[in-house]
């Protein structure tokens, strides 16, 4: 009897251990992705269809830069350093947000961590070749059902994410993307960093440049699942919005769901319902007077269920 | 009673438990029906070129009042094969079936799985051009930025507007 106690505590420290170490990857994947230069194809899978883009990622003297561009379908760029982004849009790059607020860096703190583990059983489930290169492979299985599970395949090198799926309650694919090549370090192109720095002359509006303003909208979230806590509350420019938006971030550390409120302006584009792309879904509705627009990582019941709970509580 | 001869023929009773059973088959003809309908079931789902043909008159006349158990399209049926796919052989064999075909899909198995989830999802109204502005806002704060950078643009629509 005391040996299969001691046989259970031994077992339950492995499990702890084995946890701990499937998020220890989580930093060294966030790291990777912020201090590696690569360049590289991936395509990207989600409700039955295919895109494939190339990727550049720098670091230089003042900051990342990175590339985004779609090898198929119509001509798409997108291009961000320091928290802004241009996309090509009829024809020129066009700035698009600026966020100066942008505190990100370094990811996963501590408290992000432990936020995370009371949501998600972290499990290393193998390892995996992916465009070459050997993986780990990391599985985020939810503890409920208003989030999705998360698998990654980091490359055991240099710590790059090489392969992402979000999955739903079924395991099924909700999306999925995949580096089918990819060039770690060593040359790679920066002919066109200068091209589009923030100091160029690239056409940009003046609200857009102010980016947001920390607030305190007095907005809040009734119904929120377990383990998502504030990240960001701002006062933002909107491209095409006449007026500044509320935008209030939650984050479980994997995903996040970002809630806006703006005065309802009538308009045809404020129909309210439900739509979606990949693990991305969208909820709009007009609650006397004003447009509630939630989106996030996180499937339609979830969105929905924010969205409902949404009330003015007061500065 | 089914219960046991379920477990018995997964050969998961111990010798004197399943001799006593056995012994108790051959005395009851109720559980030596369910005994022989099991069997039957169990080689139906293999789908044998045959099927044996050496069945009591009883089990024929039932099996003739349903005749298609791997043809799910009915209640009457479903519930059959509910009560009865707990026997050993047949769930055995369903399992091997499903693995069989699932190892068939594999290598194409995503558009199968999206076809499927489009189904399932309510959502599956693609998010909207206009809208792709929220998308943007979102993704700047959103961690999969710290995972993938900035391949998670690609799921803001078109990388942007069309330039409303």
């Amino acid at each position: 009897m005391k040996m299969r106690a001691a046989l259970c505590g031994l077992l339950l420290a492995v499990a702890a251990n084995v946890n701990a170490e499937s998020l220890d990857w989580l930093k060294i994947v966030a790291f990777a992705a912020h201090q590696t230069d690569y360049s590289g194809v991936f395509v990207y899978q989600y409700d039955n269809r295919i895109e494939t883009s190339r990727i550049i990622h720098v670091v230089e003297a003042d900051g990342e830069y990175e590339k985004l561009e779609s090898l198929d379908g119509p001509k798409r760029k997108i291009i961000r350093h320091h928290g802004q982004v241009w996309c090509y849009i009829n024809n020129k790059m066009v700035q698009v947000d600026s966020q100066q607020v942008r505190i990100r860096f370094p990811a996963f703190l501590p408290e992000q961590i432990s936020t995370l583990s009371a949501n998600y059983q972290a499990e290393q489930i193998g390892v995996a070749r992916v465009a070459g290169y050997s993986s780990q492979v990391i599985l985020f299985e939810p503890k409920d059902n208003l989030r999705y599970a998360h698998k990654i395949w980091a490359d055991t090198g240099s710590g790059l994410l090489l392969k992402a799926a979000v999955l739903g309650d079924k395991d099924q694919i909700i999306e999925q993307y995949t580096f089918t090549q990819l060039q770690i370090g060593g040359n790679i192109d920066r002919s066109w960093i200068g091209t589009t720095a923030p100091d160029s002359s690239l056409p940009m509006s003046q609200e857009l440049a102010k980016g947001g303003t920390p607030v305190n909208s007095g907005w809040t979230v009734g119904a929120l699942p377990a383990g998502f806590k504030k990240t960001m509350e701002i006062q933002r420019p909107m491209r095409g919005k006449h007026t500044p938006v509320t935008q209030i971030v939650f984050s479980d550390g994997l995903s996040a769901i970002s809630v806006f409120i703006e005065p309802d302006d009538g308009g045809e584009d404020n129909v309210g319902g439900l739509s979606s792309r990949g693990a991305v879904n969208l909820y709009h509705k007009v609650v006397a007077g004003q447009l509630f627009t939630v989106v996030g990582e996180v499937p339609a019941r979830t969105v929905i269920q924010v969205l409902d709970s949404i009330r003015y509580k007061g500065k | 009673m089914k219960k046991e001869i379920s477990t018995l023929m997964d050969g998961e009773l111990f010798e004197d438990e399943a001799e006593g059973l056995l012994n108790q088959i051959k005395r009851d003809s109720d559980a030596h029906k369910d005994w022989e309908i099991y069997h039957l079931i169990g080689d139906i789902l293999r789908q044998p070129e045959h099927i044996h043909c050496d069945l009591s008159a009883k089990v024929r006349e039932r099996m003739q009042d349903e005749p298609v158990v791997l043809a799910p399209r009915g209640r009457e049926v479903k519930q059959k094969m509910r009560t009865f796919a707990l026997s050993a052989a047949a769930s055995l064999v369903a399992v091997g079936v499903v693995a069989w075909m699932s190892a068939q899909i594999a290598p194409e198995t995503f558009p199968q799985m999206a076809m499927q989830q489009a189904a399932l999802r309510p959502a599956s109204v693609q998010i909207k051009p206009q809208s792709s502005e929220y998308l943007m806002a979102h993704q700047e704060f959103s961690p999969s930025m710290d995972m993938s950078g900035g391949a998670a643009y690609i799921r803001t629509v078109a990388y942007g507007t069309d330039g409303k």
